[in-house]
C-alpha cells in the first residue's frame, strides 16, 4: 500500500551484465516515458567491487584494491530488487539526470559523481 | 504491518473462499506472480494471498517485497489448485493480489480471527 521504489534507495539488479550489483536509485520514473514506457528508475551501481584488502599489503597495493568503479543505467523496476536499506548522501540532481546518455563526457562526469558518493 | 501466517482450519478456508468470491466479482485483482509484484511495487496492492505450495523461495520474496510496501501478507490453507478454483479459474494460482477488495471487507486475516 505504499510505494517502495524511492530515491537513494539501495537495490539490488537483477538483470544484465549488471546482475547481482548493489545499486542505489538516483531518479525514479513511475509511470514511464515515452522511450521507457514501463515504470523504471535512473540507478547508479558499483561496476567494480573493492577487493580484499589485508594489513600485509603496502599502502599503493591497497589503494590499487581499493577502487571502485561505478555505472550508471537505466532499469525497469522489475529487473531491480528493492531492498529496505538507503543511503543518505546528497545527489547532484542537475547533472544526473536522463540526458547523460547521450553525451559521452556528461556520463564520464555522472560516474565520477557517483563515486563520491561511496566514500 | 499485517504479515499474518496464522493456521486456519478448513472452516476458515470456506469463510476465505466466500470472501475471494465477492473480491472477484466486485473488486479488483491479479493472479500469478508476476503481476502481484507489479501490483505491490505500484503500491496498489491492499492484500496479497499466498498458497501453502507456493515455492519457498517466490513466498519469501514475495514477503519481503509486500514489508517494504506495508502490504498485508495472508498465507491461505489451500494449495495453488484451490486457490484457482476459488477464483473461479481453470488454472492454478499460488499468488494473488487483491487491488480493489469490492463488497468484501478487505482485512480477510482480521475477519477470521474473529470467527
Amino acid at each position: 500500500m505504499g510505494k517502495f521504489m524511492e530515491l537513494r534507495k539501495v537495490v539490488l539488479v537483477l538483470a544484465g551484465r549488471h546482475s547481482g550489483s548493489k545499486a542505489i536509485i538516483v531518479k525514479n520514473i513511475e509511470y514511464g516515458t515515452s522511450d521507457h514506457p514501463y515504470s523504471h528508475a535512473l540507478v547508479n551501481g558499483i561496476d567494480c567491487y573493492p577487493s580484499k584488502v589485508i594489513a600485509a599489503m603496502g599502502k599503493k597495493k591497497i589503494a590499487k584494491r581499493s577502487k571502485i568503479k561505478s555505472f550508471v543505467k537505466v532499469y525497469n523496476y522489475s529487473h531491480l530488487m528493492s531492498t529496505r536499506y538507503s543511503v543518505d548522501s546528497p545527489l547532484d540532481k542537475t547533472v544526473v539526470n536522463k540526458d547523460l546518455f547521450r553525451d559521452p563526457a556528461l556520463k564520464h562526469k555522472v560516474r565520477h559523481e557517483a563515486k563520491k558518493l561511496r566514500f | 504491518m499485517k504479515t499474518v501466517a496464522t493456521k486456519k482450519t478448513k472452516k476458515s478456508l470456506e469463510s476465505i473462499d466466500s470472501r475471494l468470491q465477492l473480491v472477484t466479482k466486485s473488486g479488483k485483482y491479479m493472479l500469478g506472480y508476476k503481476q502481484t509484484l507489479k501490483m505491490i511495487r505500484q503500491g496498489k496492492a491492499k492484500l496479497v494471498i499466498l498458497t501453502n505450495n507456493c515455492p519457498a523461495l517466490r513466498k519469501s520474496e514475495v514477503e519481503y517485497y509486500a514489508m517494504l510496501a506495508k502490504t498485508g501478507v495472508h498465507h491461505c490453507n489451500g494449495n495453488n489448485t484451490e486457490l484457482g478454483a476459488a477464483c473461479r479459474k481453470y488454472y492454478r494460482v499460488c499468488t494473488l493480489a487483491v487491488i480493489k477488495p469490492g463488497d468484501s471487507d478487505r482485512s480477510v486475516p482480521k475477519q477470521t480471527g474473529e470467527k
